[in-house]
């Protein structure tokens, strides 16, 4: 039999039923039970590495890197939030310290950080089309980009998405508000 | 194209707030109804930047559609870094002829755990091995922060504890029993240890349908 939790978090982040089994056993040493939270929350946290990173293999690393942390903070964590939501602000702030450590050792010439418009022609269609629309939200600053892809790739609330970014509500809903104007305007300049 | 909207910006010529509008197509909004606004049911500028939004936006949408799936190996790495790193490392030593075999707790842990899931009524289960009475903390576990190679030797005897989550209708206790036979015998049976006790922690009640 699979060893599947039934769910995720409850509503207010904290976790309930298996799920909090499973969180007090890792956090008290048990690999078995980090494995099976691993196992339901990597592919979310995955995805929002995907969507604040360079591509799949930057992503793969931060969430590596994000897991390993995880285990070794586990005994550190209160579970004030939920394991899952842990687990992706552990990841944005491994993706924000990558781009920090990136632009520090490799400047770029000012027109570089961002990437060329891609011409109508190049836009018109499927993965182009979609690779446009990947490389426009890489251009948003992190804070934007951040909230942009909680709220709208996550799926997350405001309310969530403040709790993960650890700001308040109003804050993250300016943030994501910002970022779909900027993110619109930046696909009606390149279509 | 050419969508950019008339007016300030932030409000199109016809007054509505251009962000109601961007927020609409990004959450993907229902339209509003015409009841509650009756201004963007009959107003072209609004109709106008709605479908403009629209086709910007699709190709956000699809992408967020995409489904995405973190690689096989990513958990495989993770958890040969997990296991090398220093906590709950303890082994049991069965002795034979020709040397003696260590077994890890985690051993004891899978085993637990998949031989209480092989009880029909256990839906979910998790195991946790630890050394028998009369053993000092230092002699199971060793210091903290020691390598793995440097732990204490836990003797030829296992306590169990497993926590379960059990399907509703059952009756516990006589659940908890065939789990306790269940371990016992399949510890016996994979590692040569002795289990001293079977504690069982019935953790969670599910549907089973």
């Amino acid at each position: 039999m699979s060893p599947t939790p039934s769910h995720a978090e409850s509503s207010n982040g904290h976790e309930s039923g298996w799920q909090a089994v499973l969180l007090a056993a890792a956090r008290a040493g048990d690999e078995g039970a980090f494995e099976v939270l691993v196992r339901a929350h990597q592919e979310r946290a995955y995805g929002v590495a995907l969507r604040l990173t360079d591509g799949p293999q930057d992503a793969q690393d931060v969430l590596q890197e994000s897991l390993v942390q995880a285990w070794t903070a586990l005994p550190g964590f209160r579970g004030e939030a939920g394991f899952g939501t842990w687990l992706v602000r552990i990841v944005i702030n491994r993706c924000h310290n990558q781009r920090r450590s990136w632009r520090a050792t490799q400047p770029l010439p000012e027109d570089a950080t961002l990437p060329a418009a891609p011409g109508a022609e190049a836009v018109v269609v499927g993965q182009q089309h979609r690779d446009a629309v990947a490389r426009a939200i890489a251009t948003l600053p992190f804070d934007q980009r951040a909230a942009l892809v909680l709220h709208t790739f996550d799926g997350c609330t405001h309310a969530e998405t403040a709790r993960i970014l650890g700001t308040s509500e109003g804050a993250a809903k300016v943030r994501v508000h910002r970022a779909r104007r900027a993110l619109t305007e930046r696909l009606r300049e390149w279509g | 194209m050419n969508g950019v909207p008339e007016g300030d910006g932030d409000r199109l010529v016809c007054g509505a707030a251009y962000d109601d509008l961007v927020a609409q197509v990004a959450d993907r909004r229902a339209p509003e109804s015409p009841a509650a606004h009756p201004h963007l049911a009959g107003c072209v500028h609004c109709a106008a930047a709605l479908a403009e939004l629209q086709t910007l936006w699709a190709p956000v949408h699809d992408l967020a559609r995409e489904p995405v799936r973190a690689p096989a190996d990513v958990l495989t790495s993770v958890m040969a870094r997990v296991r090398e790193l220093p906590r709950q490392s303890w082994y049991a030593v069965v002795p034979g002829e020709r040397g003696e075999t260590r077994i890890a707790a985690r051993v004891v842990a899978a085993v637990a755990r998949l031989a209480a899931e092989e009880v029909p009524a256990v839906m979910l289960a998790l195991g946790r091995g630890r050394t028998g009475a009369g053993m000092t903390a230092e002699q199971v576990a060793g210091r903290p922060g020691r390598p793995a190679t440097e732990v204490g030797v836990a003797g030829t005897h296992v306590v169990v504890d497993v926590q379960v989550a059990v399907a509703l209708g059952s009756r516990l206790e006589s659940v908890a029993d065939r789990v306790r036979t269940q371990i016992a015998r399949r510890v016996a049976e994979h590692t040569g240890l002795t289990t001293q006790a079977v504690n069982v922690v019935v953790a969670d009640v599910t549907d089973p349908r």
